[in-house]
């Protein structure tokens, strides 16, 4: 009978066999980066040389305006002039020349010349820089932007100059125009210098070093150490990256691809061990992305050596054999790491497409640790050796750089040999999770779509509400200012992407948005709860200063964007507490809570409805307390099977936190002694009323 | 003679459903099996004859209840219940890149035949299913049928004693459906154990040694079909189903009932 080696063996060809057959994905991942790399490099160093040589090559012009255009006008051509002579052939001067148009301002916009140099008496310029920095105020306050969102202008002198300023005015669209103003305002700055040093020179100023103190710095590395230094801080990045792409061409069909084609039950039925499958894939994502690695490695080896990648100047590596088995017996554990990583997301993905869709932030979570080197000062021997993969990037830089602790690279190979076997026990179990198994078979809920489908898609349907809100909040939040924003999210996203769903789903409004009567004692305990689940509330907030800590400024900003002085209190009650009262019920404890009332046991309900609804403030500093609100509020609809106690219950709560505020009476931050005793015990109280008249919310998850 | 090839005794297996809550797929069933036998498992779609095939091939783990293939429990041990079973049904699939060759060999090491004797047991099995043509073609070039022969000669790679079809002939033509029950009834007659579920009555009717009528996870009756006509005094499997399930309606219910009825 065959060992359990020979099945092992088995299994690990048979992936080779299918991999090496699949031609397409051959040359899509291994060939085809070969030779694309590398043009787009040569490809982008072409268009540059050519941009280079178009610029160098052009005449620039430029005209001189202003009531001190004389002065300019000469300024300028002796600049010029000097730099001309000055010049050297690694970095040629432009040719420009002085145009005489009569409209100069007009002949800039229409690119017929490149620059205007402005010259100004101090005066005039003080005058023209005060009405223009008016009329910056003037733009802030209309389109709600803060002072600092725009540099004031200023020319590169303190705020008293007493010559005459030379204004360059260009348009950065334009690469010509920017490139004439470079050109220009250097050479201006040269001549400046060398006047400035004349003149030190004329007044007896030692401009000789040695006359006052001279410096020279000496760098004690050799170059192999400091090529170290810099390979030290890539290699991990690079390593991760090159096995992630390369695993990934076999990872995404080991299991993924198996579920999707339905093999991965004739596989589980024969008598290989659900190890011996994962091992077996596991050997052949590590082989595969291993060898994809080095392919790439000798790639770029190969391409240093025909000049298609340059080096830095002096670029000296010396890497010892002692040095090449420690780096080794680091980057193995790592492979086996990223390998088992892909493994468990092809196992948890139910199809290749999944395993696609999954991969980027996998990616992303694996390679930005192997970024780990970059960040200045930090050690090996520190709380990052518990990290996986950044453990072995700051190790890298620590082996190549010579400077090591053996105590340390054990630790690390350690945690990612633990890390790696933990992912892979994860991989064995997805492959007895049931649901994973038989997920390739036509699914039940989406045949009947409607009701049964809703659960499913219901965290997709807000994960893309938060992805408008986001990019609603980020782009136009300070245009339409506080009303418009509100009217929007609660108004538009939540309101209208409740009654969305509702529509696409066929669900019916009653049951999902639980609009029933609920145990009239819970009135009470709402008017009792709301005010001390505020006060807790702050509490919360004050904890989650300790990990989260917010500048002042901040908290303070967000305040006075949130209570502007102009907006009167009936539209503070309106828009702040009445509406997200009924809309954000709607949306978070209606629709959100029914979609996922069967997934979830009641009480992990009540805390991943009240995260979803922490996150939908798409802010860090809020994120906690009102999260803490949102698991509360999803409580109330719990245990009273209706929305209109978390609907007076939330805008009791904002109002209790808000207009107090407007009206100059609590800061909403500091709690008065022995408040928040009071709170807790306030909202114990109502919690209690709450579970004694208990009208449990109907189909939870038991 | 020996004891059951297969016993099941008070099986069960619940589901979580999202929308429905807890499924009780299969519910507390009985039967056993009989070496050289094949056995029937009848049941409308959704009566719990795959999930019960699925335990018994280690796929999924019962719930409660006991289950074993030659004396192997399934959840004590269930490498030596896949050594002994070849399981086959409509969602096995092949591997697209292999050759039916290599595809034969790959099964018969996977269930651990013994080595020295893989290639034998290769080019026995290409004969005996008729496959030498296209042996060394690739699979994903093949003709469902072809894929069908492929498909049953890895079922019975490593000779194994014991066979599982589930529904077998879904999807198939008439005549690779005539072909896929003889296989079936030529495999009994070469001393295989064969379990067979199906909810094509006259495939029933022409196959089984033995019925066992599947209904909601529920065992309704296991007998002979000669039996089953003298309990029911009906003659035709199809108005005995009936008879035992409790009406058409009742049918249609259940049916509804395992596609997720909804529920407001």
């Amino acid at each position: 009978m065959a060992g359990g080696r020979e099945v092992l063996w088995t299994l690990f060809r048979c992936e080779i066999r299918m991999l090496l057959r699949d031609k397409r994905t051959i040359f899509i991942g291994v060939i085809l980066p070969l030779f694309l790399f590398p043009a787009i490099i040569l490809v982008t160093r072409a268009v540059e040389e050519r941009e280079r040589v178009s610029l160098e090559s052009a005449t620039y012009y430029y005209a001189v305006t202003g009531t001190q255009r004389d002065l300019a006008g000469t300024l300028v051509r002796d600049a010029l002039t000097r730099r001309a002579a000055t010049a050297d052939t690694s970095q040629p001067a432009l040719h420009i020349e002085e145009s005489q148009v009569a409209e100069p301002d007009s002949a800039l916009r229409t690119g017929g010349i490149h620059l205007v140099v402005e010259g100004m008496a101090p005066d005039e310029w003080r005058t023209v820089r005060d009405e223009e920095e008016r009329a910056r105020r003037e733009r802030a306050v209309t389109s709600g932007r803060g002072d600092d969102s725009e540099a004031a202008p200023a020319a590169d002198e303190a705020d008293d100059v007493e010559v005459p300023v030379l204004r360059l005015h260009y348009r950065d669209n334009s690469q010509r125009s920017g490139a004439a103003m470079r050109e220009v305002r250097d050479a201006l700055r040269d001549l400046r210098g060398e006047q400035r040093e004349r003149l030190f020179r004329e007044r007896g100023f030692p401009l000789d070093p040695a006359d006052v103190a001279a410096l020279e710095a000496n760098n004690l590395a050799t170059r192999e150490e400091e090529a170290g230094a810099l390979i030290g801080i890539l290699l991990a990045p690079l390593i991760v990256m090159m096995m992630l792409t390369g695993g990934s061409i076999v990872a995404a069909d080991a299991i993924a691809g198996e579920k999707e084609r339905g093999t991965l039950e004739t596989l589980l039925t024969t008598a290989a061990r659900r190890w011996e499958v994962v091992w077996a894939k596991q050997l052949s994502v590590v082989a595969v992305g291993v060898v994809v690695t080095l392919i790439n490695m000798l790639n770029l080896l190969v391409y240093v050596m025909l000049g298609v990648f340059e080096l830095p100047e002096d670029f000296a590596v010396s890497v010892t054999p002692a040095t090449l088995v420690v780096l080794l017996l680091l980057y193995l554990p790592l492979a086996l790491l990223v390998s088992s990583a892909q493994l468990l997301l092809s196992g948890v993905s139910k199809t290749y497409k999944e395993y696609q869709f999954n991969f980027f932030p996998v990616f992303l979570l694996l390679l930005i640790p192997a970024f780990a080197a970059v960040l200045p000062g930090i050690e090996l021997r520190s709380a990052v050796v518990l990290v996986p993969v950044a453990n072995v990037a700051v190790a890298s830089r620590e082996v190549l750089t010579g400077e090591f602790h053996w105590l340390a690279l054990g630790a690390a190979f350690f945690v990612n040999v633990m890390a790696s076997a933990y992912a892979a026990r994860l991989t064995v179990g997805t492959l007895s999770t049931e649901r994973l198994i038989t997920a390739a078979e036509l699914d039940r809920a989406e045949l009947l779509g409607g009701p049964a489908l809703f659960p499913r898609r219901v965290l997709t349907w807000f994960g893309v509400l938060w992805a408008l809100l986001l990019v609603t909040s980020l782009w136009f939040g300070e245009h339409v200012g506080i009303r418009g924003q509100v009217t929007f999210n609660l108004g538009v996203l939540f309101f209208g992407g409740a009654l969305l769903m509702m529509r696409r789903y066929r669900l019916d409004p009653r049951s999902t948005l639980a609009l029933r009567a609920p145990p009239a004692a819970a009135w009470l305990a709402v008017l009792v709860g709301a005010p001390s689940g505020l006060v807790t509330g702050v509490g919360v907030a004050r904890l989650a200063q300790l990990v989260f800590p917010v500048p002042e400024e901040v908290v303070e900003s967000f305040g006075q964007y949130l209570l502007p002085d102009e907006l009167p209190l009936w539209q503070i009650v309106f828009f702040l507490c009445v509406l997200p009262g009924i809309c954000e019920e709607i949306a978070f404890r209606g629709v959100l809570l029914h979609g996922l009332r069967r997934r979830f046991h009641p009480v992990v309900l009540c805390l991943v409805v009240g995260a979803i609804f922490g996150f939908f403030h798409v802010s860090l500093f809020r994120l906690i307390p009102t999260a803490y609100v949102g698991v509360l509020l999803s409580a109330v609809v719990v245990l009273t099977g209706s929305i209109f106690p978390a609907m007076l219950w939330h805008a009791l709560n904002n109002a209790t936190a808000l207009v107090p505020a407007r009206l100059g009476l609590w800061e909403g931050e500091q709690l008065p002694e022995g408040v928040l005793p009071l709170g807790i015990a306030g909202l114990a109280v109502s919690f209690w009323i709450l579970w004694r008249t208990r009208r449990l919310y109907p189909g939870l998850r038991e | 003679m020996t004891g059951p090839t297969i016993s099941v005794r008070a099986l069960s297996k619940s589901f979580y459903d999202e929308f429905r809550g807890e499924v009780r797929a299969v519910d507390g069933i009985d039967f056993a099996c009989l070496p050289g036998q094949i056995f029937g498992l009848l049941g409308a779609n959704g009566a719990g004859k795959t999930t019960t095939l699925r335990m018994l091939a280690t796929i999924l783990k019962p719930t409660s209840g006991e289950a074993s293939l030659l004396g192997h429990d399934v959840v004590a041990d269930p490498e030596a219940v896949r050594r002994n079973l070849g399981f086959y049904s409509a969602s096995t699939a092949l591997y697209p890149r292999l050759t039916a060759r290599e595809t034969l060999e790959f099964f018969a090491r996977v269930n651990r035949y013994p080595g020295e004797r893989v290639t034998e047991r290769v080019d026995y099995l290409v004969e005996r299913f008729g496959i030498a043509e296209y042996a060394d073609a690739r699979v994903d070039k093949l003709s469902s049928g072809m894929k069908q022969k492929v498909s049953i000669a890895r079922t019975v790679a490593h000779d194994p004693p014991v066979l599982i079809f589930d529904e077998p002939t879904v999807g198939l033509d008439v005549l690779n459906a005539l072909e896929m029950q003889d296989v079936i009834r030529h495999l009994r007659d070469d001393g295989k154990t064969i379990l067979f579920s199906t909810h094509i009555m006259s495939e029933a009717e022409k196959l089984c040694d033995h019925i066992a009528i599947i209904h909601r996870g529920k065992i309704l009756a296991s007998n002979t079909l000669d039996g089953m006509r003298r309990d029911t005094g009906k003659h035709y499997l199809e108005d005995i189903f009936v008879a035992y399930v409790g009406g058409r309606k009742e049918i249609e219910a259940a049916e509804r009932a395992a596609l997720g009825a909804q529920e407001r």
